[in-house]
């Protein structure tokens, strides 16, 4: 019993560093952008972004091995809340892999859609803020990390709207084909990671849906 | 010697038996199906209380089944025929992971030989329908109860709960209370159950003790569950999604109506009231069941017409061995 326990407490650890991690690089994620809006491709904190997510995948297969140790820690919820690890996992890789890209193809952004991108990266960063909230929150508060779920959704189609706005904008350029084409790219692979958190409050939802309080 | 031939013929036999009995016994299922225990934790707790409650509850009914029920002269030939026809249905079904009754298997397979010995007179029919009544009542009482157990659990304790870290405390003290009464369900089971598989052996009274040869089934008992079993137990367990909480509300009917049930000396079938059970669950909480159910209530409807078949086949191959 004591094993159980022990176990137990080592996940919850796992966890909360976990989600720590995933707040901290979506912090520098931000950052990061702000500065290339700004004119400036930050290379240390694109590194800070793959570095963090480095990090969460270590926290996320430790939890694994934790898991599947001979006993089980959690009988009641360990799979739903192996998927909430699962899909914040992937919110980390679309910010890695959106830094990576922006770090291998750094160049600058059209000013003419500053405005656009600036509300774009906002909702993206956001809405990861707000999905690590609602995790923290769906262990304690159904109703609270219900309400927050419709925030990402709003947040969702802020990005979506933004995105679009940005594109119309982008097409309507007559310049170097690369270059437009390197900013949709970037475009589309930022607005993924508000469309996959989203999926992941979804997720989070249904879950609240499915448990017998409600 | 000839006794003694007879003796060791009649405890293999029952070893056979109780060793179907076992390997269709589905009482761990939602401990199981709950994720309460692991596969090997529940079949070693399944295990000892086999063993208990075949010792020390299983004389009750085993008089009632042995004695009352067949209306002719009970032969050597005629107890063997119905104990390997009984355990043969309960092998094949357990082989295919379904939950039969074993009650209703060896009645099916007394009426096949009563039909055969002495017609329509051969079986005491008022005992098979005082039987009856409590072999439709009890499903019927399981889904019901299992039913109204839930709507007031949810009514005071689960509606109540909000956040994960609530519901897994709560979920906690219940796998903790269904540990408990599944124990002692299982106990009351193997007694019932047991009793069945040496009830027509008390009834012929060929002399050994009805102790040790409760013992002795207790332990073959067992070894079903171990062997057979746990394809009837995942099969069952998964009727519907549990939780230590809901798997509780349907093992409280079970319990309780089987306890009594032994005690009262009432041959009632466990698997009947469970599958009604979970059933009852699936409605309240408004979740879906397994497909394929209608393959146990197919087999259910079936259990009484092949074992008496088997019977009537197996009758004179026996008798003539004898």
């Amino acid at each position: 019993m004591k094993l159980l326990k022990d176990k137990k407490n080592e996940l919850d650890e796992i966890n909360k560093e976990f989600l720590a991690e995933t707040l901290n690089g979506s912090a520098i994620l931000h950052e990061a952008l702000s500065s290339f809006i700004e004119g400036k491709v930050s290379k240390e904190l694109l590194d800070g972004v793959i570095q963090s997510e480095r990090k969460c995948d270590e926290l996320k297969e430790k939890f694994t091995q934790v898991l599947f140790k001979d006993k089980r820690a959690l009988p009641f919820l360990v799979e739903d809340r192996y998927n909430i690890l699962m899909m914040i996992d992937t919110v980390n890789d679309k910010m890695e892999f959106f830094a990576r890209f922006l770090k291998v193809n750094p160049f600058k952004l059209y000013e003419d859609i500053n405005d656009e991108f600036r509300e774009l990266c906002n909702a993206c960063t956001k809405s990861v803020e707000e999905l690590i909230n609602c995790v923290i929150l769906i262990e304690t508060d159904f109703d609270g990390a219900y309400k927050i779920t419709f925030t990402i959704e709003g947040l969702k189609r802020k990005a979506r709207t933004a995105k679009f706005d940005l594109l119309e904008k982008l097409y309507k350029m007559e310049d170097n084909p690369l270059k437009v084409y390197l900013t949709s790219k970037l475009v589309t692979y930022i607005y993924e990671i508000a469309s996959w958190t989203e999926e992941t409050s979804d997720y989070l939802r249904g879950l609240i849906i499915k448990y017998p309080s409600r | 010697m000839a006794l003694l031939y007879i003796i060791m013929i009649f405890l293999i036999i029952s070893i056979i038996i109780s060793f179907g009995i076992g390997a269709n016994d589905e009482t761990m299922a939602t401990l199981y199906g709950s994720k309460t225990l692991s596969m090997k934790e529940l079949l070693i707790l399944a295990t000892i209380f086999a063993i208990l409650g075949a010792t020390l509850l299983g004389n009750n009914v085993s008089e009632t089944v042995g004695k009352d029920l067949l209306a002719i002269e009970v032969t050597n030939s005629i107890v063997l025929t119905i104990l390997i026809s009984t355990s043969i249905w309960l092998i094949v079904s357990s082989a295919f992971g379904l939950p039969i009754s074993t009650t209703h298997a060896t009645i099916g397979a007394i009426i096949g030989i009563g039909f055969l010995k002495g017609g329509g007179f051969g079986v005491n029919w008022s005992t098979i329908l005082e039987m009856g009544i409590w072999w439709i009542l009890s499903p019927v009482i399981g889904y019901l109860v299992t039913y109204g157990t839930y709507k007031l659990i949810h009514k005071f304790v689960i509606s109540k709960l909000n956040g994960f870290k609530s519901f897994i405390k709560t979920e906690k003290y219940f796998s903790y209370i269904l540990l408990a009464v599944i124990c002692w369900t299982a106990f009351s089971r193997a007694g019932n159950d047991c009793s069945n598989a040496v009830g027509i052996v008390v009834g012929v009274g060929i002399g050994v003790d009805t102790n040790i040869l409760l013992l002795i089934t207790g332990l073959s008992f067992a070894s079903g569950i171990v062997i057979l079993g746990r394809s009837v137990i995942k099969n069952v367990g998964t009727i519907t999604e549990l939780h230590p909480s809901t798997a509780f509300a349907s093992e409280i009917p079970i319990g309780v109506i089987l306890f009594f049930g032994t005690l009262l000396g009432i041959p009632l079938s466990g698997s009947h009231m469970l599958v009604a059970s979970l059933i009852g669950l699936a409605k309240a909480r408004r979740a879906p069941t397994k497909k394929g159910l209608w393959k146990i209530l197919i087999i259910w409807l079936a259990t009484f017409p092949i074992a008496a078949l088997i019977s009537i086949a197996l009758y004179f191959p026996i008798e003539t061995f004898i």
